[in-house]
Parts: C-alpha cells; sequence; structure tokens
C-alpha cells in the first residue's frame, strides 16, 4: 500500500499532523496503537506554563523566545503562527477552545490548582487572571460518592481564593445501577450512561435544586465522550452559570478531543490503522521507504515521507532497557544525553529528571537519524522530541501541535 | 486514641516493629499496665523490609541448629495464631548444576535433626509443582515453608495489646531514658508531628528498637554492641512463584524468592553499613544487579518481570559481650537483663534474633519482666489467636473488595463498614480497597498518612504504586479544609515516597509507569503547586 504520508502515532501530535495534511490535499495513513495521552489531559491545552526558572508564564510567546537552544520550539519557524493554525484545526474538528498563544489563562485542576494554560475546552472552568476569582459563591456539584472529583481538594482550593464554596451532591437511579459494581464508577462509564439513557434533563433538574443563590456551579467532566453535544445542552439548561472541572483519568474531554480528531482525520479521506504499531522500517541509503506493523502481516505500508508521533517513555514511543534507551519502531538515534542508567532519574521525584529531556535526535527541520544519518524523509513531532521538560514547562500540547504541524510546513515544502 | 491514659505503666515497650508489638501483647495478657512507642509509624524497620519470609528453618539447618530449631516451632505456632497474616504456600530448596548436590544430603539430615520435614523430591516433580522454578535443576527438596504479611501480623500484635490494655503511641520517640539512683523510671517522648515532650514513668522499661536499640542503650548510659547489616531486596510486579523457592546451599545472596499476596521478593544482600546511615537505607545499582542476577537463576522469568520497586533493611546483629570486636555475631535471641549487666535496674533489652522468632523473643523478655515484678501469670501467646484468626465465622457470599478486605484483616473485616453507597465505593481498584475499609483503617488501625495506610491496607501496593488510588484516598481521609490542605502534603510526600523505592529500579515499564505518575500529579494536578510543605515522612519501602 502507497501513501503520500504515513503518521506513526495516534496521539495529539500525529493526529494534527494526519489532518493538517489530509486537509492540503495528501493521501495519509496512520498507524496508532490505540491509547493517548489525551486521557490524561485536563480539558486544556498548554503552550508554555512555566519557563526555565519555574516563573509562571503570562505571555508563552514572549517566554518561548527566551527558552534554551534545544527546545523543540527553537525548530518552530513561527510560533505565534502555528498557534493560530492549531486552533483552527481544533475548531474544525468540532474542537471549539477559548485562549491566545500570547496570554496565558488559568484552568482549575481536579485538586484546586490555578494552573497556566493556553486553550480550554469550551465549558471548563477557567479563570483569566489567578489574583483575582470571577466567583463568589460556588456549588460544586458532585455525583454521590464519585471519587475522581476530589470535591473536597477542590473546595479548599477554591476557599483559599476567597470563594465562598459548597459541596452538593446528587444521585439518579440509572446511577445507583451503575454503582452495583462499584469499580464502573469512573467519568468514562457514567458518561456512557448519562448519554446513552438520555439524562442531560433529570441532571438539570438536580442541578437547578441545588443551584439556587450561586453565581457559579462547578460539575465534574463527566459528559460529552463522542461529542460536545451533551455537555453544551446541560449548562445550557442549568438556570446559573455552571462549568466543567477535569476529574482524575480517564479525561473524558480528552477523549472527546481523541475521538473528534480522528473523526475530522477519517472525514478528510485519512486511513487509519487502529490497534496496530510499526515494527520495522525499509530504508535505503538516506531515505525510509516503507513500514511494516505488527498486525498487516508482511504487507509494507510505503510513503513519499513518514511522521513518526509515537510519544515519549509513558506511550512506549521511547523505551529505556536495563542499559540503555532506544527508539523502539524504527530504531532511529536517540538523545540519551550520554547518561548511564544511574543518572536517568534522581532521587527526589519532584526535582527536575533528566529523562524527560530525553529524545529522538532530530536536524533543524526536525528530520531524524539513523546510525548519524539524517534521514531525508522522516520527520519526528510530539512527545518523543527531547530537549526540554513537559512536566516542569506545562508545555506538552503546544510541542505535540506545534511541531507537528511545522512538521507538515517542512514536508509540504 | 492515641491518648496516654496516665504516665504511669508497669512496662514501656519502646519499638512499634514485630518485636516491640509482640512483647507489648504478651505484657498485657500477663496483666500488666503497658505502654507501646514507637518514633514513627508501626513496621517502618527491618519488620517491613524482609522477605515476608515464614522461613521453616531450613535456611539455617547446616550453620545454626538453635535458630532453625526455633524458627520450625515459630512457624507451626504462627500458622495457628496469626492464620490471617500466613500463606501456606510451601518451599523448595533447589540445587542447580553449579552447585554441589552432596549438600543435599547433609542438608536433609540437619533439618529432620532441627524437626523440620524435609522430603527428596524429583526435579522434575518440582518443575511441575512449581513451574517458574530454573528447569536446570538438579535437586529439589519440599519444606514447610510459607509466607507471612508483616504489616498485618505486627498490626494484629498491637491490636491484641490494646485489647488487653494497652496503650499504643506512634509517632512518638524516647528523646531521653530517664535514669533515678541507678535504676530506669521512664523515658521522656516527643510527639513527632508537634513537636511536643512528655514524661511517661514506668516500672520495666523494654528496649525492643531493633537495631536502634543501640541508640536507646546509649541514651541510658549502657552500651550494646550492634553490627549494623543491610539486606536488599527487589519486589516484582507480579507474582512469578507460588511455592519459596531457595537455593539449596550455604547461605549466600540473593538466594531465596517468596510470593507475597500479589506480588513476590527476591533477597537478600548482606553488607555492614554505619549506624548513622539506617535511617536512610538506599539501594544501591550494584545490588540491584546481584539480586537480578541471582534472582533469574531460581526463576528465570524474573528476567522479564517488571520490577516494582527495591528496598533495603537492617538487620541488628549483636556482638556477644564478651567479643567487642564483633567477631562472634550470633543470629540468635539476646536478652540483656541491664541490672545484672550494668547495675542499672528497670532496663531490659530484647534484640538479636528475627522476624520469626519474634514471638518468642517477647515471651523471654516477658519472663524476665514478670519475673521482676513478681507477676507469676503464664505466657499465652502460643496457643491464643490474634485478632483476626480467631476461629472463621460463615461468611455469606461477598464482593471482590470485601474479600480482599478479609484476607487483610482475617475476621476482623466484620469492622469494616459496608452496605451502603458511601462505604462501597472503591478507593484502590488493584487492591480492592473501599472507603469502608480506609475509614476502617484511620479509625482502628493508628493511621495518619497515606504511607501508614498503604501498610495497613496494600493502597498504592499495586502494579499502578498509587497512580490514582493515592488521590482518591487523601480525599477520604481530609476533613475540613485545613485537612485538605495537610492531605494534599500528604499527598506529595506519598508521591516521593513512592519514588524513592522506584528510582532504583527505574528502567523499561517502570520509567515509563513513573512517568505518566508525574504527568498525572504534576501535570495535570498540579500536586507541586499546591503543596506547601516538605513533609519528610521516614524512608519508606
Amino acid at each position: 500500500m502507497k501513501f503520500d504520508v504515513i503518521i506513526i502515532g495516534g496521539g495529539l501530535s500525529g493526529l494534527t499532523a494526519g489532518i493538517a495534511l489530509a486537509e492540503a490535499g495528501k493521501d495519509v495513513a496512520l498507524v496508532s496503537a490505540g491509547q493517548s495521552t489525551l486521557h490524561f489531559g485536563g480539558g486544556s491545552l498548554d503552550l508554555l506554563g512555566y519557563d526555565e526558572q519555574g516563573n509562571e508564564v503570562k505571555n508563552p510567546l514572549d517566554a518561548i523566545s527566551n527558552l534554551n537552544g534545544n527546545h523543540p520550539y527553537k525548530k518552530i519557524e513561527d510560533v505565534s503562527r502555528l498557534a493560530g493554525v492549531a486552533k483552527k484545526v481544533l475548531e474544525r474538528a468540532g474542537i471549539a477552545t477559548a485562549g491566545e498563544a500570547n496570554h496565558n489563562h488559568w484552568r482549575v485542576s481536579p485538586i484546586g490548582a490555578l494552573l497556566p494554560t493556553w486553550l480550554s475546552l469550551e465549558g471548563m472552568a477557567t479563570v483569566e487572571d489567578a489574583g483575582t476569582m470571577p466567583w463568589k459563591r460556588v456549588a460544586l456539584v458532585n455525583v454521590v460518592n464519585f471519587l475522581d472529583f476530589p470535591t473536597k481538594f477542590l473546595a479548599a482550593g477554591l476557599r483559599n481564593r476567597g470563594v465562598e464554596v459548597d459541596v452538593k451532591a446528587f444521585t439518579l437511579p440509572e446511577l445507583e445501577q451503575l454503582r452495583k459494581s462499584p469499580t464502573e464508577m469512573r467519568s468514562t462509564n457514567i458518561a456512557k450512561v448519562i448519554e446513552t439513557n438520555n439524562l442531560i434533563a433529570k441532571i438539570a433538574n438536580e442541578v437547578n435544586d441545588i443551584a439556587g443563590g450561586y453565581d457559579m456551579v462547578l460539575l465534574p467532566a463527566v459528559l460529552g465522550i463522542g461529542s460536545s453535544e451533551t455537555s453544551r445542552h446541560l449548562l445550557k439548561a442549568i438556570k446559573v452559570p455552571a462549568n466543567y472541572v477535569a476529574t482524575l483519568p480517564p479525561s473524558v474531554p480528552g477523549v472527546r478531543m481523541q475521538t473528534l480528531l480522528r473523526k475530522r482525520f477519517t472525514a478528510l479521506g485519512g486511513t487509519f490503522f487502529t490497534g496496530d504499531q510499526v515494527i520495522e522500517g525499509n530504508f535505503e541509503g538516506d531515505t525510509l521507504k516503507g513500514v511494516k506493523t505488527a498486525k498487516l502481516d508482511g504487507t509494507t505500508l510505503e510513503a513519499d515521507n513518514f511522521v513518526l508521533a509515537t510519544g515519549s517513555f509513558m506511550s512506549r514511543g521511547l523505551v529505556a532497557d536495563y542499559n540503555h534507551v532506544y527508539e523502539p519502531a524504527l530504531g532511529v538515534d536517540v538523545e540519551d544525553l550520554g547518561l548511564d542508567r544511574n543518572t536517568w532519574s534522581k532521587i527526589d521525584v519532584t526535582e527536575s529528571q533528566p529523562y524527560m529531556e530525553m529524545g529522538v535526535k532530530t536536524d533543524s527541520c526536525l528530520r531524524c537519524q539513523r546510525a548519524g544519518n539524517t534521514i531525508a524523509n522522516l520527520y519526528a513531532a510530539g512527545s518523543i522530541l527531547g530537549g526540554h521538560n513537559s512536566i516542569k514547562r506545562l508545555d506538552s500540547a503546544g510541542v505535540d501541535m506545534l511541531t507537528a504541524l511545522q512538521a507538515v510546513n517542512n514536508i509540504l515544502k | 486514641m492515641n491518648t496516654v491514659n496516665n504516665n504511669n505503666y508497669d512496662v514501656i515497650v519502646i519499638g512499634g516493629g514485630i518485636t516491640g508489638a509482640g512483647t507489648a501483647r504478651d505484657c498485657a495478657m500477663r496483666g500488666l499496665k503497658v505502654l507501646l512507642v514507637e518514633r514513627h509509624d508501626f513496621s517502618t524497620g527491618a519488620t517491613g523490609r524482609n522477605h515476608g519470609l515464614l522461613h521453616s528453618g531450613a535456611r539455617y539447618a547446616v550453620t545454626d541448629h538453635e535458630s532453625a530449631t526455633e524458627c520450625i516451632k515459630e512457624n507451626m505456632i504462627l500458622r495457628k495464631i496469626a492464620r490471617h497474616c500466613v500463606e501456606e504456600t510451601e518451599g523448595l530448596f533447589i540445587t542447580l548444576p553449579e552447585d554441589d548436590l552432596n549438600f543435599q544430603s547433609t542438608f536433609v539430615q540437619k533439618c529432620n535433626d532441627a524437626g523440620i520435614r524435609a522430603e527428596v523430591i524429583d526435579p522434575e516433580l518440582a518443575r511441575i509443582m512449581e513451574p517458574a522454578v530454573n528447569p536446570e535443576l538438579i535437586g529439589a527438596v519440599k519444606v514447610p515453608d510459607a509466607s507471612v504479611d508483616p504489616f498485618r501480623l505486627t498490626m494484629a500484635n498491637v491490636l491484641d495489646a490494646k485489647l488487653h490494655g494497652a496503650d499504643a503511641l506512634v509517632y512518638h520517640e524516647v528523646v531521653d531514658v530517664l535514669v533515678e539512683q541507678n535504676r530506669v523510671v521512664g523515658v521522656k517522648l516527643r510527639n513527632n508531628h508537634n513537636g511536643e515532650t512528655f514524661n511517661a514513668y514506668s516500672k520495666i522499661t523494654i528496649n525492643a528498637a531493633g537495631i536502634w536499640g543501640t541508640l536507646v542503650a546509649q541514651m541510658a548510659g549502657v552500651k550494646i554492641n550492634m553490627f549494623p547489616a543491610k539486606g536488599s531486596l527487589l519486589i516484582f510486579g507480579h507474582r512469578v512463584n507460588n511455592m519459596v523457592i531457595n537455593r539449596c546451599r550455604k547461605p549466600a545472596n540473593a538466594d531465596i524468592l517468596v510470593p507475597d499476596d500479589a506480588v513476590c521478593v527476591i533477597g537478600t544482600t548482606s553488607d555492614r553499613v554505619p549506624i548513622e546511615t539506617c535511617d536512610d537505607m538506599r539501594v544501591t545499582p550494584e545490588e540491584v544487579e546481584l539480586l537480578l542476577a541471582e534472582g533469574m537463576k531460581l526463576a528465570p522469568s524474573l528476567g522479564t518481570t517488571r520490577i516494582l520497586r527495591a528496598y533495603a533493611g537492617v538487620r541488628p546483629l549483636v556482638a556477644s559481650d564478651d567479643d567487642p570486636s564483633g567477631r562472634s555475631i550470633s543470629r540468635g535471641i539476646v536478652t540483656l537483663d541491664h541490672e545484672k549487666r550494668d547495675g542499672l535496674a528497670g532496663l531490659l533489652t530484647i534484640t538479636g534474633g528475627k522476624m520469626m522468632t519474634y514471638r518468642l523473643m517477647a515471651e523471654e523478655v516477658t519472663d524476665l519482666a514478670c519475673e521482676k515484678l513478681g507477676v507469676t501469670k503464664r505466657c499465652e501467646t502460643a496457643t491464643t489467636p490474634l485478632p483476626g484468626s480467631e476461629p472463621i465465622e460463615k461468611e455469606k457470599k461477598i464482593s471482590f473488595s470485601q474479600k480482599a478486605a478479609a484476607g487483610r484483616h482475617g475476621t476482623l473485616n466484620r469492622d469494616v463498614e459496608r452496605g451502603d453507597v458511601t462505604s462501597d465505593a472503591l478507593v484502590c481498584e488493584c487492591e480492592g480497597v473501599s472507603v469502608g475499609e480506609v475509614r476502617y483503617a484511620v479509625t482502628k488501625l493508628h493511621v495518619h498518612n497515606l504511607i501508614n495506610l498503604r501498610r495497613r491496607t496494600r493502597v498504592g501496593m499495586g502494579t499502578c504504586q498509587g497512580e490514582l488510588c493515592a488521590c482518591r484516598a487523601a480525599g477520604v481521609m481530609c476533613g475540613d479544609d485545613e485537612g485538605a490542605q495537610r492531605a494534599i502534603n500528604d499527598l506529595s510526600g506519598f508521591m516521593n515516597e513512592r519514588w524513592k523505592g522506584q528510582q532504583p529500579v527505574a528502567w523499561g515499564d517502570n520509567l515509563a509507569e513513573a512517568q505518566l505518575t508525574a504527568k498525572i500529579y504534576q501535570g495535570m494536578l498540579g500536586v507541586d503547586k499546591l503543596a506547601n510543605e516538605r513533609r519528610v515522612e521516614y524512608y519508606e519501602i
């Protein structure tokens, strides 16, 4: 099978690249193992939350220009422009977001921290200025005993910022049914029960009974796996202003993003190989001719260009074995920072961990290397790139999307 | 629950490890008024840092007849009195091609001499009985080894001591030993949570502080010559073997693999370390390498099994008194009557020994205390079941989490609230811990933080190492807003302590999991941004 471009990896970065290429009229295939770190995201996309000194970033564009030379943003020609493109890509996929690249706002984390972010999905609770809370009296309305919405922490976090908070809870017979197996009380299961049983009106009634006198109702983000329709619908049906706060994983807004991006990709004619993974590359000189996957027995997927967007260690895009770090799909060169196993990590978990900065080696055009030689048609994008600590910087979604778009530009050039 | 009823006791027991807990139980059962004090949590020292092996004694049979005899006797006793803490796995002693098969007959003979049933079996049969065993084996002997949960065992002893009227204080450290006219009359305690100090008085003080007993003795002005011996171990992510696997040779490094609950543990190494380092033991890369290499000889599949964490404990080895050089070190029980030995009345030290012989150690020192106090009641700990191990009531059909809780708490499981939606909500899916069980642990089992909770309920001990359950449990445990801030600090401390055990083995799936945990707790939740205090909990396992 022959395509213009093959994307390896179906997370935020791979899907962004796939969609952008398909929008440009390319014939694209995407090979995805299925899982995505979007499921561990909070319904917002971060561009740069903290600078290298650990200070909160107000204007990401300014702060990005001050980053060190290894940061993947340094390989992006015009961050501001691509940030705008990224927002449009999401919008065309049915993912409406609010936020600007030159001006962070703050997302409310599930335990009540305010964290600087770039784009937030519609309906998510956000704050324009962390110093002035926009709400006076908040009702936190949970599903009875849904432990993945830690209301006590959230309430304490808001109260510390001068907000009056009451914690309330509701339930419905259908949710009680779900509870019969306690392992089922998780965000995505609740979302399925609410959506398959059309419970929005009933929930709105329950919430409206509670909501009188509050200027904001905060709900767990357990609605809208496949689209934002139900989550939007509920907020409209509640008589006072209401927003969602992300729950502990799995994140329903994150699952929704992945679902919508994938739909958009296939609607544009992209070919999606799911539950599969690339196990081998067919290199000729400095060119990657094709890849073999675990499931397409013997078939080689060929393309003019390839994008490697398989993520970091947690996504198995990088693998650390007993002695070394390697890239398992194509065997491209990894920047292991010259460290041996005993120095990959540090004893204090809150310190900046050296392994976080590992990634595949790329040239200034994001092209990978193999045995020291640049591969002319293989680009890396997203969390598989090293040179930064995405957990300390809060920049992972930005790196995922913007490096994907830059790789696409480089391919289209 | 952590209040002292009054400040006058018959006995103060120092040390909340298995020896101290067992001693408190025995003293309380003889009718003495007891205070048990522990500077951190129960079982934070060597008690919580071993294999969890219920030795048959076979390991000591050839080199130490006395220890072997003690072990098999206590093994049989613990199977009866601590039924809910023991899993009757049986054990194998295997001979590999590189070992001397002639050792086997000596081994079996010595086992029999010590009263340990040792049965030579065909290597082929051993492979069938224990499919994980190294298929290259050329000899196998079956012995009555088993596995034991030291956390549970310690807690059961504490609970029984309390049922017999004892007081128990955790996070209370002995900062001075009160001496009046050559007699120890009590101890000065510091509450390690708030720094307050107060005195507690007793007729007899029993030093059961393990390796730290040497420091307690120092405070009383007497000297005990101890030799801290560090032992490192690795926990694997699942239970590779169902029987304990030992090497049939003279005891050496990393030659015991024990199945514990859903995991298995390989160990140990043995190295002398300075006493100053005992509060913060780290497993070195060399030790990891050795444990892994030797472990794979027992069960080759360990080479492809994820290592969950690495930890180390310190054995309280004691030099025989007339030999300050430390050349004649025993693993046997050492009971010191400081009145006879040093002319200091009111102080006894119980040390040496091993987890397996804790009950016997407790009996010996309690006998001595009773003798001094003129109490004649005999020891009943060998025949009285521990709380949780009483005869089983017939249980109705029960859920996964009920079953899991019953496994952890034995018959005490009846005190876990359940049957309503709040209590039945699951906090930890890996280990089946419900909100009811968390509440039970908090109110009944001296739980002050997440690490304590883990020791009582196994929250966060599974393959995810607390990925989501830690946050859920912290939410259940916190009360008001002030409690919420404490819980966030606790959560941050818990994640750091979990990492300490993972870090020495941070490669492969372990590194991937650690990165995911960091992404969730730091990147998504922002725990690091909210925590406003670095809680320095005692290094953990």
